[in-house]
């Protein structure tokens, strides 16, 4: 499918509009698309946006991670970016393992404890995965390592609110604690997406068109998004490959 | 932190908690209509990790792997393996985070300890030992036979430093190391 963007370039500006200026914005390590993102949005529409790239050092105000734990846990998150090995129906995510036999997996991956804590704890959870296809939008998955909804009575501050994929922005919709198609990006059509979708997306009629990058958000992100990446040694390597020279 | 247990927000329904019998889902005391984990300390009996220098009363530059603080004041025992050992060391003279030596049981001097991963300034990650090691993690047999080798196949740190660690990164300048990571 010919865009005048990449799929990475795309993602990149659809996680930067989520960024909202004078809160505070996180991704985690190996997170070079949010890295990306949330850069774009500092140049852009916020310009006092709080940035944390766990991982990097230009970005990152704490020397623990222990500080960043707390500031989770008192609610000063505003905003987190997270990917999942898979994503199911009701939001939940799996980064542990592939396999139906938890103590003999197929796949192993990282895990984590982090992204389970702070799913509850940032106000907003954005997830984004680079494919979107049947083995990665699946109707349970296989380990939850964090749940999308949890019920009334557990203390939460926040919960996941949308995913992006370079085909679609789904949206949690609660009630009833499921996602729901949101937006379909051109040139994609409805189809693609149901067809690549292993859930019911609860779509009834023609779905809104994602605004495509604007020329504007393109030349910020090639021009100097790009720049900084390498400069600041923020996945430099990654920018300079991924995100075109202008 | 040294307390018995802390309450965290999160992780309730995740397939994680189910696994674990260090942390519950307990109701809040002081308001008991809401739900919060409470996780267990850890207290390891041993830690060990590496860092860049450390003096002899155990004051150690952690450099940037902070949370080897909060590893270490968790821990009853503490040993800490470093490049370089030096005369004194305070919190003035670290170029990343000081552990003071009132932690610190033992410090032993192990040039190329953390090999085959890296030390931040004084080395990378030797990527080609990495693959070799995930190659060899892949069976049971193959990991059997590098343990042999690399583990128990070696009399001395001098004999390890000689047949596995990069000749190159052992004489030659920082350029020349990052040029092999690379």
């Amino acid at each position: 499918m010919s865009r005048p963007y990449s799929d990475d370039e795309l993602l990149a500006v659809l996680l930067s509009r989520e960024v909202r200026d004078r809160e505070v914005t996180a991704c985690g390590a190996i997170s070079m698309i949010p890295a990306a993102g949330m850069l774009l949005a500092r140049e852009t529409h916020a310009p006092d946006a709080d940035l944390i790239i766990l991982g990097s050092t230009a970005f990152m105000p704490f020397h623990t991670s222990r500080q960043f734990h707390f500031l989770c846990q008192r609610g000063d998150l505003g905003l987190f970016f997270l990917s999942g090995v898979q994503i199911d129906r009701f939001g939940n995510y799996n980064l542990h393992l592939l396999g139906k036999d938890v103590d003999r997996p197929e796949v192993r991956f990282p895990g984590g404890y982090g992204g389970g804590m702070i799913f509850y704890a940032a106000r907003r959870t954005v997830m984004f995965r680079t494919e979107h296809t049947l083995r990665c939008f699946v109707p349970k998955v296989d380990f939850i390592s964090s749940c999308g909804n949890s019920p009334e009575e557990v203390r939460r501050f926040g919960r996941l609110t949308r995913v992006h994929t370079p085909l679609a922005t789904l949206v949690n919709t609660v009630p009833p604690g499921e996602l729901r198609l949101g937006s379909v990006h051109p040139p994609y059509t409805l189809d693609d997406v149901v067809q690549r979708t292993g859930f019911d997306l609860g779509v009834s009629g023609e779905p809104p068109r994602t605004p495509e990058p604007t020329a504007e958000e393109l030349r910020v992100l090639r021009q100097v998004v790009r720049r900084i990446m390498i400069e600041t040694d923020t996945y430099g390597d990654w920018a300079a490959k991924n995100i075109q020279a202008a | 932190m040294g307390v018995p247990y802390v309450p965290v927000m999160g992780l309730v329904g995740s397939d994680l908690l189910r696994r674990r019998d260090d942390m519950k889902v307990l109701p809040d005391p002081f308001e008991p209509t809401k739900k919060t984990v409470v996780a267990k300390a850890l207290r390891p009996d041993i830690a060990m990790f590496h860092a860049r220098r450390a003096d002899r009363a155990g004051n150690v530059d952690i450099g940037i792997h902070n949370d080897d603080v909060i590893l270490a004041e968790a821990s009853r025992h503490v040993i800490v393996t470093v490049e370089e050992v030096v005369d004194s060391l305070s919190f003035k003279d670290a170029k990343g985070t000081f552990l003071p030596g009132l932690s610190v049981e033992a410090v032993v001097h192990a040039p190329f300890g953390a090999h085959p991963s890296g030390c931040v300034g004084a080395y990378p990650v030797d990527k080609a030992h990495m693959q070799r090691y995930m190659e060899a993690a892949r069976s049971d047999e193959a990991f059997a036979a590098y343990v042999a080798e690399v583990v128990f196949g070696v009399a001395s740190h001098a004999e390890y430093l000689a047949r596995f660690v990069p000749a190159e990164w052992q004489n030659g300048s920082a350029a020349a190391r990052k040029t092999r990571s690379a």
